[in-house]
């Protein structure tokens, strides 16, 4: 009996806990609302976009280094016109509810200058519509698929663009190593990699290789030895993924179980440290991905960057770090060339950018604000090195 | 070609079989779909990998998974379920069980991160040739194990006093607590074994693709669960051919008609016999009473 | 013209949140008539959502049908699958039936993942925000009084017997079969209009939106609230749907706590918040206290 009654304090305890724990967020989100409401004030806000936790936070967690090194080094130089420059960093667990909440957040209860990131180009496209309706530069450093900066003039993205190197890599597969009958395999349920495929058999068939076997997976699967299967009897000199690292290196992984040695070609989404970890002896020198940004055979821009990177995190930066670090310097160059923090002014600077030297590679935007950058990088894994580059393949803008 | 897709969707399906096994335990007794019960085939295969990671020889880590789940699964029931039983609608079991698999799960995030972690290569990858079929050792040793498993599954609960205990209180809770049968500790116990034969489950795919993550238990779970839907829920043995059956349909999915539809296929297949025959594969039609 | 009042006074953060506890209302409160009211446990709500989302957005898109319209057949396909999959649960029941649910989820599921007008796994996006404060909450305003003029009809009481005793229901001549079909296809078509709402807002819709933890959402605001109970669902999305953001403060811990209050809550109030409480429940409560000062 006395039991149940301690019971039933208990209960009632959590409940009142609940309800002040509801009202309490609300009252201190109102007073943040409040302080942040001058936006003309003596820091300018960032507002970092990208996962932190969840599926995707392999890029999100070395591009908010990035940002953070780019943020630091702004403010030891005095900021930007004088102002202190300041990140701001929620994590949007790369879904599409909680960025388009944060994206939201971020404009009209932070009263943030611009927007960095998200690395994914679904995600990015809708913070970016939000951005867009709000007036706000966004900048996204990853997303490389359609239909990114046609969202409206407030959209930028500094990346290397599949339409640009998925046709460079086939020429260097087809003419160069003489792989002539490919097989892809698209992970369905994965926008970037449903969106890479037709980019990579468009090249394919224009530089006149044969698609000899079309196959699928998901991501978050194990079990791809159906698959596997197949693709030990399809007869394929070699085998392009467009998904990401984690399926690539366990269908790697069930290739070398099943005795096929095959070579794995792919985008940058096999660009992460765990394809090494996971793949172990089955990716060694047999994945091959490209990508904008290499540790080797640096440019001095890079090798700066490097450096400063390795002293701050004690590790390796990656093309995320890069490429957000670029996306903040390019955007601290456009406000202090419009002399404006206000994105309907320096959104003009951006748009004139012309062979920036940034540490992610040389980024030109075209008339149609799409980012060209040059070169394309090749990279395996090899050894206990990762990325390791195989080649650099020259890129012209058309 | 046909015979080694075969072996694989034989493979596959084993592991959803083991995994079937909890929910059909379960579910007999107290009519609960333990939806937990994919977290602790999650956390089996995580403590598997710690204790080959320590050095221990997999035979000795598969043993202690299962030793670990099997208190997972009794706590799981005595914090989360055992409170609700008798007095609230099995919908609100289901609601704290999904919050405990929630947790469970992010849990693990919180402890490992969310990305997938490499199982150690522990039983080697050799493959020898019969006949035209390529057949690797692993696949035959994890099929080995999973018989191993449901044929001792099966025995206990056909010869022991406990198994004995275990179908009488599927058969009748009630009048079993009345014949002396010690209802909560019949109940714990079943989910110490289903959670026993899950952490097994966990362990041998984590050897067999050599990856776990902390989200592995959610789709695993969720095809386990049809499994023993298929095979007839509360059915052991139609857990076992539930499992093998939707193993081997997706695999055969995949191999010859869309990789595409790959989940469709076999949840259509699913709906078609349950339309046909509601009380799945191998289970036994009850009249319902008023 | 309301929306661009609200747009300048309310914080676009709170309206956001306000926006969706409408849209989850009018989700959860089909649900509700499924599972809470009829007794059928269905675990693949999103699916009806889908529906709802991915054919209104395909009208307003691809052929610039007007919301209104759009809103509409996005509901009545939703409805019409929701009478398909109402006719095996005439075989089915319990848990057998919450597998067809799931299994349907996930068939539409993969179908949108394969659906070239719907953008496959790249999602669709360009939709107009049609969807603001006012639409939605005139559209919940009307569900909940049409749901109660329901619920409290001759119908009303036939599901309530369903879900209390099928088979005394059934002696009691309450024609089983029409009544399930019934809960479902209206069931349904409000996932479908939650769906369509949902879409209308969001500018962007993507098959992995509505995967089977969707639909685990929307069950857990049905059971959490009280089961067959309006006020209760309502009570449910509203803390359901304002948790997570309140626990974004203990941001990785986040599921964490989420897991554990569904646990807590559960064993604490076994039936839900307000298992079963009526509006009329309310009303009469609130009249009597007015008696007695």
């Amino acid at each position: 009996m006395l039991r149940k009654r301690l019971m039933k304090r208990i209960a009632l305890l959590l409940c009142l806990l609940m309800v002040f724990s509801v009202l309490g967020g609300c009252a201190s989100k109102e007073q943040t609302t409040q302080q942040g409401t001058p936006a003309a004030g003596d820091t300018i806000k960032l507002g970092f976009l990208g996962a932190l936790t969840g599926s995707v936070a392999n890029y999100g967690i070395p591009g908010q280094k990035g940002m953070q090194m780019a943020i630091e080094e702004l403010n030891a130089k005095g900021g930007i016109l004088g102002k202190k420059v300041e990140g701001i960093y929620y994590d949007n667990k790369g879904e599409s509810s909680e960025i388009a909440n944060i994206t939201t957040k971020y404009i009209t209860v932070d009263k943030v200058s611009a927007l960095v990131g998200d690395p994914c180009t679904g995600l990015t496209k809708v913070a970016a519509d939000i951005a867009q309706k709000n007036k706000m530069v966004i900048f996204s450093a990853g997303a490389t698929g359609a239909g990114v900066v046609e969202i409206g003039d407030y959209v930028f993205r500094n990346t290397l663009l599949d339409t640009v190197a998925a046709p460079a890599v086939v020429d260097w597969m087809i003419n160069t190593k003489g792989w002539k009958n490919l097989a892809i395999i698209t992970s369905l349920n994965n926008g970037y990699s449903t969106a890479l495929t037709p980019i990579f058999k468009e090249a394919i068939t224009e530089k006149g290789g044969n698609i000899v076997l079309e196959d699928n997976v998901n991501d978050g699967e194990t079990d791809f030895t159906a698959q596997v299967t197949k693709l030990k009897n399809a007869g394929a000199d070699a085998l392009v993924f467009t998904g990401y690292y984690t399926e690539a290196a366990l269908i790697m992984n069930e290739a070398q179980k099943k005795g096929l040695n095959i070579v794995m070609v792919g985008g940058d989404g096999l660009y992460g440290q765990d394809l090494a970890k996971l793949g172990g002896t089955a990716v060694q020198e047999k994945v091959i991905f490209y990508a904008g940004f290499s540790t080797d055979q640096p440019s001095p821009e890079t090798a700066k960057f490097l450096e400063a990177y390795r002293a701050k995190f004690n590790e390796d930066p990656d093309m995320f770090s890069a490429q957000y670090y670029d996306a903040v310097m390019i955007i601290a160059k456009a406000m202090t060339d419009a002399n404006s923090t206000d994105p309907s002014v320096y959104k003009e600077e951006l748009v004139k950018l012309k062979d920036y030297p940034g540490v992610s590679g040389v980024t030109t935007f075209r008339a149609d604000r799409e980012p060209i950058k040059s070169p394309v990088c090749l990279l395996t894994v090899k050894g206990e090195k990762f990325p390791a580059l195989l080649e650099k393949i020259p890129v012209q803008a058309k | 070609m046909f015979w080694e897709q075969l072996l694989n969707g034989l493979t596959l399906g084993s592991s959803y079989a083991l995994i079937a096994l909890g929910y059909t335990m379960v579910y007999g007794i107290v009519q609960l779909i333990n939806f937990a019960h994919g977290e602790v085939y999650m956390f089996g295969a995580f403590v598997g990998l710690f204790l080959v990671t320590a050095g221990f020889n997999i035979f000795v880590a598969l043993l202690g998974a299962m030793a670990f789940c099997m208190l997972l699964g009794m706590l799981i029931e005595r914090v989360a379920y055992r409170p609700l039983r008798g007095k609230s609608s099995r919908l609100s079991a289901l609601i704290s069980a999904i919050g405990v698999s929630i947790f469970l799960s992010t849990l693990m995030v919180l402890y490992r991160g969310p990305n997938t972690t490499r199982y150690p290569e522990v039983l080697g990858g050799s493959t020898f040739q019969l006949g035209s079929l390529q057949v690797s050792t692993l696949q035959i040793i994890i099929l080995l194990i999973a018989a191993l498993l449901m044929v001792v599954l099966e025995l206990a609960i056909k010869k022991t006093r406990v198994g004995k205990a275990m179908r009488a209180c599927s058969q009748d809770l009630e009048a079993s607590k009345l014949m002396g049968v010690n209802v909560n500790r019949i109940i714990s116990l079943t989910f110490a074994v289903g959670s026993a034969l899950a952490a097994a489950g966990g362990v041998m795919v984590g050897i067999y693709y050599n990856a776990v993550w902390p989200y592995m238990g959610t789709m695993a779970g969720l095809k386990a669960f049809a499994a023993a839907v298929l095979g007839g829920i509360g059915s052991v043995p139609g857990a076992m051919i539930g499992g093998l059956t939707l193993g081997v349909l997706e695999i055969m999915g995949i191999a010859y008609l869309s990789s595409s539809y790959k989940d469709a296929i076999a949840f259509a297949i699913l709906i078609l016999v349950l339309i046909i025959r509601p009380q799945g594969l191998v289970g036994q039609k009850l009249s319902k009473k008023v | 013209m309301f929306d661009a009042f609200l747009n300048q006074t309310i914080d676009a953060y709170y309206l956001r949140i306000l926006i969706f506890i409408g849209i989850n209302i009018i989700l959860a409160l089909g649900l509700n008539l499924i599972t809470g009211v009829t007794g059928q446990l269905s675990m693949g709500h999103a699916g009806f959502m889908s529906l709802g989302a991915y054919t209104s957005a395909i009208l307003s898109v691809q052929l610039e049908v007007p919301f209104a319209l759009a809103l509409l057949g996005g509901a009545l396909v939703a409805a019409f699958f929701g009478f398909l999959i109402g006719i095996p649960t005439l075989r089915l029941e319990g848990d057998y039936l919450a597998m067809v649910t799931i299994g349907f989820a996930e068939i539409v599921r993969v179908f949108f993942l394969n659906f070239g007008p719907g953008g496959k796994a790249v999602g669709l996006s360009g939709i107009p925000q049609n969807t603001g404060f006012t639409v939605v909450w005139l559209l919940v305003l009307v569900v909940i009084v049409l749901n109660r003029q329901l619920l409290a009809s001759r119908v009303g009481r036939s599901l309530y017997a369903i879900r209390e005793n099928e088979i005394a229901a059934e002696a009691c001549g309450v024609d089983t079969t029409r009544m399930k079909v019934l809960a479902f296809s209206v069931g349904s078509l409000l996932g479908g209009l939650g769906g369509g709402l949902y879409a209308h807002y969001m500018y962007y819709i993507n098959p992995q939106d509505f995967g089977f933890m969707k639909s685990i959402e929307l069950l857990n605001m049905v059971v959490l609230g009280g089961m067959g109970s309006i006020p209760g669902t309502i009570i449910g999305v509203v803390i359901l749907t304002i948790l997570p953001e309140m626990l974004r403060i203990v941001d990785e811990y986040r599921l964490l706590f989420y897991g554990a209050l569904l646990v807590i809550l559960m064993i604490f109030r076994p039936n839900g918040l307000l298992g079963d409480v009526r509006v009329y429940d309310i009303k009469k409560w609130w009249t009597q206290r007015g008696d007695r000062e």
